[in-house]
């Protein structure tokens, strides 16, 4: 495969963008190994030896831990209940057809068009009055609402390309249908509940504005962002501490990121394409 | 209808409500509702903590036209914002993506290079820059000795408004980026080679026969840009704060603020139904106008 002439000088040039895109990241890796009087002096200069300190002190101060488990605990209840709920429902709305199922479709799918900033503060008061603020679990499941209506739209797309002979052998043997579904038709709709996994754990992990509205006042149940806020909100910021603690907050979602770059990237295209 | 029939029936109705009705339950408790509150609400005096929701009609939207300067500012703000995010986040995403789309060297590293901002959350993108912007532009200043860097650019209102759209775009072109190279993907390559025997030169190549093969991707793009500057957040929430005074605040922001600072939880749904339909009829618009040009290609 011969590549044009230019290519290579367009490639140099195309990397040395990336270098200059990405430098104010370098720049916070750097600083997060600094003393506070190497940040005072230079923030360019490299650290001058090789020291975790920071990464102690921010691990402590924010005690993350507590906190690197309570995210993870809201994005797997949250993503779990999205895909359960998204893909019996989308399945079940796609494959009937009735006047029902078109109206239960439409109430499912239209609040893609609502942006949360404009229903949030009625939301606050419903979750106090169901209890589920200052919870995790309480913010796992709100964001059952929050997510099904997108991923429900990408489940009743995709089910329209699964013959319907399938389903129907699934539930002539005779199992219950939520078994039938879940043995047979599920397992076929693994492209999109990749995206939906994708999409939803993105966003769930690295969502500060509803955390911060069901969550505050909880000092035991706060999620990474939230308590980069409160870290970061002090009146002197330490920064040496603090870029450290922004390395530890987003290392999760770059590992993530790293790992599943395809299907991420996937998803996020079908997520937004479909959407 | 027999007995069997009529419990066969049943059956069916029962398994379809049991597989739609929990989906349909969640979005109506937690979008859908208190959608529907937010309006009522809009027309009321409440405080958010007594249980004495007073219907005051239309005033708090007379309020929001007549005298709030502080919202018409975040209202012209956001606009300005949007405006210059949506053009240079797909102008410089659609750029980047014809670049990486073509056969260079390296390009899958560099297409896994500039979509890693997008994996970081926005609040700690804002705190990231604080240090760039304060700390981090003490040191450029030293080295170089450049007046650009010697600005204010967080506690200066008008430059503060750049640093912030600077900041969103820099974000997010990752995401855009990959949109477009997904859509430059179904660019049919004969298309553009019988192109090339033609004599057509790259550029007239790029606006003659690609830009209205991918313009499905440039709407979606433009649609998500749109509405995601229209509500922006959190970049600016750790960024500036809204800072200096109210200069970067933005609508959501605005609305935030009303409800959870001062308390005045009625006037702020109010604030928030007008950000609904804003968005509403923007993107609207936008689908529409930029559907028909698809069609036409």
């Amino acid at each position: 495969m011969k590549r044009p002439r230019g290519s290579l000088v367009l490639s140099l040039v195309m990397f040395a963008c990336a270098v200059i895109y990405l430098y104010p990241l370098i720049l916070v890796v750097i600083n997060s190994m600094k003393s506070f009087s190497e940040i005072m002096t230079n923030v360019v200069a490299l650290p001058s030896r090789l020291s975790g300190a920071n990464f102690v002190n921010a691990f402590t101060l924010m005690s993350y831990p507590n906190l690197f488990l309570n995210t993870l605990l809201v994005t797997f209840i949250g993503t779990t209940g999205v895909v359960l709920l998204a893909s019996t429902a989308g399945y079940k709305l796609s494959r009937t057809r009735s006047r029902y199922s078109w109206i239960m479709f439409l109430l499912c799918v239209a609040p893609m068009m609502i942006p949360f900033q404009s229903f949030m503060i009625a939301l606050v008061k419903v979750a106090r009055t169901l209890h589920v603020t200052k919870t995790i679990w309480g913010l796992g499941i709100i964001y059952w609402g929050l997510g099904v209506p997108l991923s429900l739209f990408m489940y009743h797309g995709f089910v329209k390309t699964v013959p319907r002979e399938l389903d129907d052998c699934a539930f002539i043997d005779g199992c219950r249908p939520l078994r039938a579904f879940f043995q047979v038709i599920f397992p076929l709709l693994q492209p999109v509940t990749v995206s939906v996994i994708v999409i939803n754990a993105m966003w769930m992990w690295n969502d500060f504005l509803l955390p911060l509205l069901i969550l505050s006042g909880a000092k035991k149940s706060m999620t990474l962002q939230l308590a980069a806020y409160n870290f970061f909100g002090q009146y002197k910021i330490e920064w040496q501490n603090a870029m450290a603690g922004v390395l530890l907050t987003i290392t999760p979602a770059i590992i993530f990121y790293l790992v599943l770059q395809r299907h991420i990237i996937k998803g996020m295209v079908a997520g937004a394409v479909k959407g | 209808m027999g007995p069997a029939r009529r419990r066969a029936r049943i059956a069916r109705g029962l398994e379809f409500f049991g597989m739609t009705a929990p989906a349909l339950i969640a979005i109506l408790l937690f979008v859908e509702i208190p959608f529907l509150m937010s309006v009522t609400f809009s027309f009321t005096k409440w405080n958010g903590l007594d249980k004495a929701v007073k219907f005051i009609g239309l005033a708090n939207y007379r309020e929001l036209l007549m005298s709030d300067p502080a919202a018409g500012h975040a209202m012209i703000f956001t606009l300005l914002f949007t405006v210059l995010t949506v053009v240079s986040t797909n102008v410089i995403s659609l750029l980047f993506a014809v670049i990486l789309d073509a056969r260079i060297r390296g390009r899958n590293v560099l297409r896994a290079a500039f979509y890693i901002p997008n994996i970081i959350s926005l609040i700690i993108i804002g705190y990231a820059w604080r240090f760039i912007f304060s700390r981090g532009f003490d040191s450029f200043s030293a080295l170089t000795h450049m007046r650009i860097f010697q600005l204010s650019w967080l506690g200066d209102s008008r430059l503060a408004f750049f640093s912030v759209a600077m900041v969103s775009v820099w974000q997010s072109i990752g995401f855009y980026m990959v949109i477009y190279i997904a859509g430059l993907q179904t660019v049919p390559r004969e298309q553009l080679e019988a192109a090339v025997i033609d004599g057509t030169g790259p550029v007239d190549r790029f606006f003659r026969i690609t830009l209205p093969l991918i313009m499905p991707s440039v709407t979606v793009a433009v649609f998500y840009s749109l509405s995601n500057a229209l509500k922006t957040f959190d970049v600016i929430f750790s960024l500036t704060f809204g800072g200096p005074g109210t200069a970067t605040t933005s609508i959501a922001l605005d609305i935030y603020k009303t409800a959870f600072s001062d308390s005045r939880f009625g006037y702020g749904t109010a604030k928030s139904v007008v950000l609904f339909l804003l968005i509403f009829a923007v993107t609207v618009f936008q689908l529409s106008a930029f559907k028909r040009r698809e069609v036409e290609s």
